[in-house]
């Protein structure tokens, strides 16, 4: 619960967020994407109660542990590919995500099946158009880019299984080469 | 026999279950549930995967209660509501109730605290056989529940039958 902000949008807000969370996680589930389960929405602190995905590790901490461990960059590929294919499908359903990083994705043991899991959906919302699902995207570039040095392979993996996977992935992908073009320091002559 | 659970975000309040095979009496006693005159839900075990659904129910049933937002007018009313996916109150209860051919009846109890339960009573008015909560699966009807819930067949390859009933009683109302 953020103090800096007035009593009455705090209330708004979180409300809101809980429920956009709740309603993510729900229709996720329904289409077989791999997120926690809802087990209680409290109304009172706005706030959901969710299952834990036990002994997972982010995405984010296998990445650093691959690298780090110098070997196995093969690994990384395979489970840049799950990853496209998985946001490919959570597109299709015109859910955006909102806020992806690599610190959203969980891994469940063992590592190896690279079983996905989504979560954190507080940000998300309902949209069918290429242009969110362009700046969701956009969104892991960067958080990719800026967390995890070298691995431009990795992205570029997994948008080709997205493209691949997604059955409206064209005018997705042409709004993300859109979108990297108005990023800070770059030219928008077109 | 029967299985009593302290309510993990509500401490002061535990639930109990009971369930009855081969149960001659389940008109009188549904009448006796619509009257008030039992003091617990009477459930179809038919519907129910895992006593855990239960636990859920009961939970949002106690949240609401706390907070004055129940739709029903009673707690266990409240709980065989919170079960049903529909916002329907008659059709939760025309599901999740028991029905007067019934031969099985889960019976749902909450009490505060340290309150001693009696089960006793409860049992005496059942006139049918007192059984573990261990059988419940063997109660359960799969396609029913599945056909209840609107499970779909992508929704089964990532979780249990289970997590897909307790996600959608969760989410049912959230605006």
């Amino acid at each position: 619960p953020k103090r800096y902000r007035h009593p009455e949008l705090e209330e708004r807000l979180s409300r809101r967020r809980m429920a956009q969370e709740a309603r993510s996680l729900l229709r996720c589930r329904r289409a077989g994407i791999p997120a926690p389960v809802v087990y209680f929405v409290d109304y009172v602190n706005n706030s959901i109660f969710l299952e834990d995905i036990v002994d997972s590790i982010t995405v984010q901490d296998h990445i650093y542990s691959v690298q780090k461990s110098g070997n196995d960059t093969s690994g990384l590929q395979e489970l840049a590919e799950k990853m496209g294919e998985l946001l490919a499908r959570m597109h299709d359903e015109d859910i955006i995500h909102g806020d992806l990083t690599t610190a959203n994705l969980l891994l469940r043991p063992p590592m190896e099946k690279l079983d996905l899991v989504l979560i954190d959906f507080g940000l998300s919302f309902i949209s069918g158009l290429p242009e969110d699902k362009g700046v969701d995207l956009y969104v892991l570039e960067k958080a990719f880019i800026s967390t995890h040095p070298d691995t431009e392979m990795m992205f570029q993996a997994l948008l080709k299984t997205y493209a691949a996977t997604s059955k409206k992935s064209g005018p997705v992908i042409k709004k993300l080469d859109e979108v990297r073009l108005r990023g800070r320091k770059r030219s928008m002559i077109g | 026999m029967e299985r009593t659970q302290r309510l993990e975000l509500f401490p002061d309040r535990s639930v109990t279950l009971l369930l009855f095979q081969h149960v001659k009496n389940a008109a009188a006693l549904r009448k006796k549930a619509m009257e008030g005159s039992i003091d617990g839900a009477l459930i179809n075990p038919a519907m129910i995967v895992d006593p855990f659904q239960i636990l859920v129910a009961a939970n949002k049933a106690v949240h609401l209660q706390q907070i004055g937002k129940m739709k029903t007018r009673t707690l266990y009313a409240e709980i065989i509501f919170s079960l049903s996916p529909s916002n329907n109150i008659s059709d939760a209860f025309k599901k999740f109730g028991i029905s007067d051919s019934d031969t099985a009846v889960l019976i749902v109890l909450v009490v505060d605290g340290d309150k001693t339960v009696n089960l006793a009573d409860i049992a005496s008015q059942v006139e049918g056989q007192q059984v573990s909560l261990d059988e419940l699966p063997q109660l359960t009807d799969i396609a029913k529940v599945k056909k209840m819930y609107k499970i779909t067949p992508q929704e089964e390859k990532i979780g249990t039958l289970l997590d897909s009933v307790v996600c959608r009683m969760s989410t049912k109302d959230v605006l």
